[in-house]
């Protein structure tokens, strides 16, 4: 039998949550109809995490398990359970019990309505202010600029369909960005409200460095959806401004040598026109550069899994004007059928 | 690994002429001799000139397995290390550069300090004997290296390293990272440590260093501070300098302009503002470098896994 749901789990030093994890999980999968796996990536906890999760185990055969030699982070984490993972379906969740299991279905159930990405989103969320503030800002910031529109990137509680996940092949703290990156290659997105338990044990720093690294991630993040393909359009848009800082100050220059306003000496407005024509020049050239670049890569960023070019509906009818509905119940895929 | 066939495989990597060699390398065979574990001997001269036929008589008398390489041109450790991992047998790779650095104790100790927890060993040199000037140029670089890595590393200028043949068979070195092998295997999940040692007086009394190691050690720390931490994300650190840049130029073109509105002084062929725009185009510059960066780390970096699985359950 195959493998439909796999529940990855990123733990780092969580020696006093990850029993009651498990026991949560257990308890919601209880219910399931169909075949699971819960694979846990240890990532380099340097507290008792792994020897618990050994004994844990030898009761839970569902319990696969991954532990790292050293800490890598959530990123790295995810992607190696998403290596791992057998199911259709993949779900990730934080392994400090601020998400709640019996969220899972709910996921579940919109994935089967036909979408490749379901993101949790905690409406309710048990945080500090500041926080919630900051990455509200970040949301809509990055919402505004993908296009891809959740209200909560950060919320790990997410459910994938394997083959649109597996194939971005995530690399540092990009796991905040999963939806967004799949939508390259025309992924459906979609986001319901799911619990949010506060948390219990360590915190999370947020420092000025911490927000200057996520505007530069989210500034990487859009040139990477955007022109990973195109690079030199990408380039050539940043090159506009200058262009017109170009023409503005070359008719300055022109204005000021012709009305002679600095005494013949070299004017500002040329040296500003020839620096901005030196940018311009400068961003061209790495725009070729990464074209080179793109075109001896591999290319896969550019290809769409299977699972995303699924086609939905041709036609309202077909040849002999019988119309075409939907089947949503199909777990695997759309389908097409034939009305009766 | 299955084409283990002896404990150790001493390397001896010739860097530079010395005429102690042959001496060291037969003190440290009948140190090893008096051990009772197996082991060969690898020599390989990078590029010195320095004929092999010349030793090869008293290489003769060594009752070990043994095997010599000379390169025409001097290549970068790393490359000759990797090229010797091919060629030795050894569980544990021992190396040492063309002269002795630590005492034979120290080495003795060291050795024996390599346990089951520990993947790689290097010494840290006591009563260092070369220098005043070279010995403080090391310890300002060693502490920029520690700060830079948040590892605890003491003494990277030693050549001396004893580790595990994974070290180097799963560590991706290239250029001259042999220098900071603890670093990169540390970063790949291996266990390090450092051994106090001795040093060795009679031969590593050196001259001062030359113009071209504090050059090596200025770029070394650059590029290990931008290896270990921007690879993956390199717009992080192009824009960070991009920003300065650009923030300084903004802060010098509102000062101009303040005097202009203000003060009512003529702006158009002052320096200042000549040296605010092109602040702001450098600042420009260095972002866009960064995205580039970005494109590459994307599209060329995705496939290269960053972490290293150490067990796994069920898998």
């Amino acid at each position: 039998m195959f493998t439909y749901l796999s529940i990855v789990v990123p733990l780092y030093n969580e020696e006093e949550s990850v029993e009651v994890l498990l026991s949560n999980i257990l308890k919601v999968s209880a219910h399931f109809n169909f075949d699971y796996e819960i694979i846990f990536i240890d990532d380099g906890s340097t507290d008792k995490t792994w020897e618990i999760i050994e004994r844990l185990q030898k009761e839970t055969p569902q319990l696969k398990a991954i532990k790292f030699r050293r800490n890598y982070g959530q990123t790295s984490a995810m992607v190696a359970g998403f290596d791992h993972a057998n199911g259709k379906i993949i779900v990730t969740m934080d392994g400090d019990l601020q998400n709640d299991p019996s969220d899972i279905p709910l996921l579940l159930q919109k994935i089967e309505e036909g979408y490749d990405i379901v993101s949790g989103w905690r409406k309710d969320r048990k945080d500090k202010f500041v926080r919630v503030f900051l990455s509200r800002v970040a949301n809509t910031l990055i919402s505004l600029t993908t296009g891809v529109k959740l209200h909560d990137y950060g919320c790990s509680l997410k459910a994938y369909r394997a083959e649109c996940i597996k194939t971005i092949n995530a690399y540092g703290d990009m796991h905040r960005f999963f939806p967004a990156l799949a939508s390259m290659t025309g992924a459906r997105v979609a986001e319901i409200p799911v619990k949010h338990h506060p948390r219990k044990f360590g915190m999370s720093k947020y420092g000025l460095s911490r927000i200057f690294k996520v505007f530069s991630d989210i500034f990487a993040l859009n040139l990477i959806i955007r022109f990973s393909s195109t690079p030199l359009k990408g380039f050539a848009l940043c090159a506009i401004p200058f262009l017109f800082l170009f023409i503005f100050f070359g008719i300055l220059s022109t204005l000021a040598i012709v009305h002679d306003w600095t005494q013949g000496k070299a004017t500002f407005f040329v040296i500003a026109a020839l620096l901005n024509l030196m940018a311009i020049i400068h961003l061209l050239i790495l725009g070729i550069l990464g074209e080179l670049v793109v075109s001896t890569s591999d290319l896969t960023h550019t290809q769409m899994p299977e699972i995303t070019k699924k086609v939905i509906l041709i036609n309202d009818r077909d040849h002999n004007g019988t119309p075409w509905t939907v089947n949503h119940n199909v777990i695997d895929n759309f389908e097409l059928k034939r009305q009766s | 690994m299955n084409h283990t066939t002896y404990k150790y495989s001493i390397i001896f990597l010739i860097e530079e002429k010395h005429d102690d060699f042959l001496q060291f390398l037969e003190k440290t065979y009948e140190l090893l001799s008096s051990r009772s574990d197996s082991f060969e001997i690898l020599i390989l001269d990078n590029g010195t000139g320095y004929s092999m036929k010349n030793y090869q008589p008293r290489l003769l008398n060594l009752n070990c397995p043994l095997k010599a390489f000379a390169l025409s041109k001097r290549t970068s450790q790393a490359v000759c290390l990797k090229g010797l991992l091919k060629e030795c047998h050894g569980e544990i790779l021992i190396v040492f550069g063309s002269h002795q650095q630590i005492t034979e104790d120290s080495f003795i100790h060291l050795l024996d300090s390599l346990d089951n927890g520990t993947d790689i060993v290097s010494p840290v040199r006591q009563n260092r004997v070369d220098p005043i000037f070279n010995q403080l140029q090391s310890r300002v670089f060693n502490s920029l290296v520690k700060r830079i890595t948040k590892t605890n590393v003491n003494d990277l200028s030693c050549f001396v390293r004893i580790f595990r043949r994974e070290v180097l068979a799963e560590t991706e070195l290239y250029g001259d990272m042999y220098r900071y092998l603890p670093i990169f295997a540390e970063r790949r999940g291996f266990k390090s440590k450092e051994v106090e040692c001795i040093n060795y007086q009679a031969t590593s009394k050196t001259g001062l260093y030359g113009i071209k190691e504090y050059l090596d050690r200025i770029v070394g720390i650059f590029s290990l501070y931008f290896n270990t931490r921007f690879t993956r994300k390199p717009l992080r650190f192009f824009s960070a300098i991009g920003f300065i840049f650009f923030l300084i130029g903004i802060f010098i073109l509102l000062y101009v302009f303040a005097e202009k509105f203000l003060l009512g002084k003529f702006i158009g062929n002052r320096n200042s503002l000549i040296l605010a725009t092109f602040l702001m185009v450098i600042g420009i510059q260095s972002a866009s470098v960064g995205l580039l960066g970005e494109i590459i780390a994307f599209t060329h970096g995705r496939h290269k896994k960053e972490y290293v699985i150490g067990k796994k359950f069920d898998i």
